[in-house]
């Protein structure tokens, strides 16, 4: 890959801006928090590898129409470290806080692997505050979640085992695409384990892994859900194939599935672009019908 | 191609000032500091390895260490020991 091109595939600026507000969700607890552009409200969604400041690159288009906000879970980045990991419950509460001191009366969420948990959560429990759901890589799945939880628990033990690099040669062949596995070679594989090096801590992934083995599985679920929920999914994710897609998006009584190309379980970092157009697309004809 | 340690020390810079920042960004980093704290993205990083294998001949290998791309010491380190 040309020097130019790696210039142009990866970004990464994780910087925390000084200027981004501390937002109080519970007593003790206070979330780090960027809010970019004007509009309809986009919330995003960190799983447990992300960081906020890593939102930037995958929504720079999005803020060109939408209010997007980005922020740190509990216990992750620059928000408040609590002695117990957070519940479920307590994520989606400090999500509904959050959006109180941000004056958000209802948002879309895009969430993305462990983080759509999150997001079915929020939807089930405060459905009239969430307009929409991108669901990118789920992984809860239309027969439930048992491949996701095994591979998580063989990522936590290669983490408790050997540490963060070792976990992340572990996980890349699994999580990234055959096409930008091969097209950014071991430039890309370097370049990207500096990132994903610098948004957590061993700790930070073991509490978020462990808490991933948690919550209910029952595809049932997801049929109570009638906010309007879109699958984006890579035909490259290592936990469900286009057909299970299509049949996961099915469940929700408004779900659609949107298949991209050769993408990975983070599809968004293998086309920021598409995947922004597919969440505009889908924002849009929500909106539409409003 | 570059061949001593401090001819590499200075290839390493240029390609560095060609992918991110120019000279007035480069000129400011110690050698022994770490690029992601002086603020190198993983964007300039990758441009830099991929600079790299173009200048010094050889290609990267997955299993090396996430030290070896801490500073400008560390990658000249690396090709030194290449070519020992």
């Amino acid at each position: 890959m040309p020097a130019d091109e790696a210039h142009e595939d990866y970004h990464h600026d994780l910087t925390y801006r000084e200027d981004a507000p501390l937002v109080a969700t519970r007593p003790g607890v206070e979330l780090y928090c960027e809010s970019t552009g004007q509009g309809v409200t986009i919330t995003t969604l960190n799983n447990f590898f992300f960081c906020a400041p890593f939102w930037r690159e995958y929504t720079d288009q999005l803020v060109e129409h939408y209010r997007v906000i980005s922020y740190d879970l509990c216990n992750h980045g620059r928000s408040t470290r609590t002695q117990a990991e957070p519940t479920w419950a307590e994520h989606a509460e400090d999500l509904i806080r959050l959006l109180d001191a941000q004056g958000v009366d209802s948002t879309y969420l895009i969430a993305s692997s462990a983080s759509t948990q999150l997001a079915r959560d929020v939807a089930l429990a405060h459905p009239d505050r969430v307009r929409g759901m991108v669901l990118a890589g789920p992984v809860v799945g239309p027969q439930g979640m048992r491949r996701h939880r095994m591979l998580q628990r063989a990522w936590l033990r290669t983490l408790n085992s050997h540490g963060m690099p070792e976990l992340y040669s572990h996980m890349y062949p699994e999580v990234i695409s055959t096409d930008m596995n091969e097209s950014t070679r071991t430039p890309g594989f370097l370049g990207l384990r500096e990132s994903f090096l610098a948004m957590s801590t061993p700790e930070e992934l073991n509490n978020g892994l462990r808490l991933a083995q948690e919550g209910e599985a029952s595809p049932e679920l997801l049929t109570r859900i009638h906010t309007p929920t879109l699958i984006a999914l890579g035909d490259d994710d290592i936990l469900l194939g286009p057909t299970a897609g299509h049949e996961l998006a099915a469940l929700f009584p408004n779900g659609r599935c949107a298949i991209m190309p050769k993408a990975g379980h983070v599809p968004f970092l293998d086309d920021p672009a598409g995947f922004q157009e597919l969440v505009r697309k889908f924002i849009d004809e929500v909106e539409s019908h409003a | 191609m570059p061949d001593t340690a401090t001819d590499v020390r200075r290839r390493i810079r240029e390609l560095l000032a060609e992918v991110f920042g120019g000279w007035g960004f480069v000129s400011t980093v110690d050698a022994s500091a770490s690029l992601r704290e002086a603020g190198v993205p993983s964007t300039a990083l990758v441009a830099l390895l991929v600079a790299m294998e173009d200048a010094f001949g050889f290609e990267w290998d997955d299993d090396v260490r996430p030290e070896v791309l801490r500073s400008i010491d560390s990658l000249a380190g690396h090709i030194e020991t290449l070519r020992a």
